[in-house]
């Protein structure tokens, strides 16, 4: 099966984007999954942890093989043929790595929407028993339906034959939607992301007044740092330094060993030689633990997280 | 009796003083002192990273209609740079007339994020006087998926089947499947790319770099994450970064003045742009500036009251 020709010939596991026939088999597919997994729920351990084993191990093969087995140079270009069994395999991993992203997109898609499950449930609960502070849970529970509701809505307009005449800013081609979506997603979501987000300067600030004290001689060397990095930042005492000390102390020589009093060079010298050795450090370190603990995922043994 | 009382609180030491700031205090202070700069429109000096000159100077190489791939994740809440950074990216894009493609990975509010931009930036462009820029023919939206990791590895693996059955809208029409834009003309693979952009605020970065092998790639991150980003450019894995504001500036002050000594020329209709509008960069860096002095300055307070309160026990 060559799976770069996903759509063509028309198959059972295909259809045109958009069509009554994708649609229903979409459907199907999400009756025949939702089965699935109930079943898998109610089924006893020892049915269920030897499926969920099976599983895991086979999706985790998957990648392990792309990494692993030797790649197709020129996959792009649809003439390119396999010569034998060993390339035919090459090739079918190859191409089969685009179905198993979709496949694991739409499964990351169900999170949202289980997340979204989780989330009315737990609040429309607490709405309904009146239990404390449950207007907090009515706001939550009307604006998820408002910006679903007018997000669809400016979805679906833009999904018509006209859909290209409605423009992104605001214009006289806006209907009622288009302006309730902008407010409710540009003009309250947004600007409360990034009014929270900006919280954090205060909280900086606060934190490294208490907290960055020259206690001990680490510390101190880690303040000096952190000063010349800071200051080094700061354009209006950057260059006027950095000036003098070509001008002033060097004598415009541009050989002088005394340039390396530059805080832009400094701080290039603390960023070369002694930051970027010490996250590669951390990196490697990182990396070697996360491959460590891909293995005993993929291999089902580690036993935290819940499975049981 | 209040006499009374108040005899019995021992008076603070200036050491104990400096050391104990009330944190509505320093909160107030900070508040008048980020907000203040936002009403000037000072250009303080600047000397732009090598970074973010080698990122300039790339994205200034680039002939007309050539193409480059933006993964955008971020979203408002770090808007003071990604936002700024994006603008920079697009003012250029636009003015040098290279077409896009887009997509994010990090979160579903992205596309709709850049896509506002984007129609904010074409629209300021044209009025302008420069290029028009249109949905479909100049740049696509190609979409949200929600696993990176996977998505990412087939955009390297194969471009065309990774966005396959995508559709955006051109202007005035319906929607369109993306492989008819000329966006998509030509591509057989990543490579036809000629940089990989990535605006990001999120850990797609780790994700990205350890996928994307095709086509030569530059980041534009949040100041935060300009250390760990910094060891992937000095690898050269990185052709260019921008990091945050003080990133975001240097593209400014690039696009503004070039680069006399790497012989990088300045984007057209910046310097007409700079007089009508405070663009993010210039806006913000003097408040950086500025808070970062705060810092300094608190820091200093405190350690000198900790001097001050040491020397007093003795």
């Amino acid at each position: 099966m060559n799976l770069l020709l996903a759509l063509d010939p028309s198959s059972l596991w295909n259809g045109e984007n958009g069509s009554t026939g994708l649609w229903i088999k979409i459907i199907l597919a999400l009756l025949v999954t939702s089965g699935g997994v109930f079943a898998l729920a109610r089924a006893p351990a020892q049915v269920r942890k030897p499926v969920i084993v099976a599983v895991t191990f086979l999706s985790g093969l998957y990648y392990v093989l792309f990494w692993l087995f030797p790649q197709p140079i020129n996959r792009s270009t649809p003439s390119d043929a396999p010569r034998n069994m060993l390339e035919a395999a090459s090739f079918w991993i190859s191409d089969a790595q685009n179905i198993v992203a979709n496949i694991s997109n739409i499964i990351a898609g169900f999170l949202i929407g289980l997340g979204i499950y989780s989330l009315l449930r737990i609040h429309l609960r607490k709405i309904v028993k009146k239990q404390t502070d449950w207007g907090f849970s009515a706001v939550l529970v009307v604006s998820l339906v408002a910006m679903t509701l007018f997000g669809y809505w400016d979805w679906a307009n833009r999904q018509s034959p006209a859909g290209g005449t409605i423009p992104f800013v605001p214009s006289s081609a806006w209907g009622f939607q288009q302006y309730a979506r902008d407010l409710l997603f540009d003009g309250l979501l947004q600007q409360m992301d990034a009014g929270m987000f900006s919280v954090v300067a205060f909280y900086i600030m606060s934190a490294a007044y208490r907290a960055f004290r020259a206690r001990s001689i680490e510390a101190t060397i880690l303040l000096i740092t952190a000063l010349i990095v800071m200051l080094s930042f700061m354009g209006v005492i950057q260059k006027p330094w950095d000036d003098f000390v070509a001008g002033t102390l060097a004598g415009g020589n541009k050989d002088s060993v005394l340039n390396g009093l530059k805080l832009s060079d400094t701080y290039t010298w603390i960023r070369g030689s002694i930051q970027t050795p010490a996250i590669r450090g951390i990196d490697f370190g990182v990396g070697v633990g996360l491959l460590a603990m891909g293995l005993r995922i993929w291999l089902s043994l580690e036993k935290t997280g819940g499975n049981d | 009796m209040a006499d009374e009382l108040t005899k019995d609180v021992p008076k603070k030491s200036a050491g104990a003083l400096l050391q104990s700031v009330p944190k509505n205090v320093l909160f107030g202070i900070l508040f008048l002192f980020a907000t203040f700069p936002l009403f000037l429109n000072i250009a303080l000096p600047n000397k732009p990273l090598e970074e973010s000159t080698a990122f300039y100077a790339n994205l200034m190489k680039l002939p007309p209609n050539s193409k480059v791939l933006i993964a955008s994740d971020w979203t408002n809440s770090t808007r003071g740079e990604s936002g700024g950074e994006m603008e920079a990216l697009l003012r250029i894009l636009i003015r040098k007339q290279i077409k896009f493609g887009l997509y994010s990975t990090a979160d579903p509010q992205a596309p709709q994020v850049a896509r506002d931009v984007i129609a904010r930036i074409a629209k300021e462009v044209a009025d302008d006087g420069g290029p028009v820029y249109k949905p479909f023919t100049d740049y696509v939206v190609l979409g949200y998926f929600p696993n990176s990791e996977g998505t990412n590895l087939a955009v390297n693996n194969n471009v065309l089947t990774a966005f396959a059955g995508k559709k955006d809208l051109p202007e005035g029409g319906q929607q369109t499947d993306v492989m008819q834009s000329p966006v998509f003309t030509g591509v057989k693979s990543l490579a036809d790319f000629k940089y990989f952009i990535l605006v990001t605020a999120s850990s797609t970065d780790k994700i990205i770099i350890e996928r994307i092998k095709k086509t030569p790639m530059m980041f534009m991150v949040t100041g935060v994450m300009v250390p760990e980003n910094v060891t992937y450019y000095a690898s050269g894995q990185l052709k260019g970064l921008i990091g945050g504001v003080k990133g975001v500036y240097d593209l400014e002050t690039l696009m503004e003045k070039g680069e006399p000594e790497s012989q990088v020329a300045s984007l057209p209709g910046t310097d007409k742009l700079k007089k009508n509008k405070m663009l993010k960069g210039t806006a913000y860096y003097p408040t950086l500036t500025i808070c970062l002095f705060l810092l300094i300055l608190f820091i200093f307070a405190g350690n000198i009251g900790m001097f001050f309160s040491r020397k007093e026990a003795k």
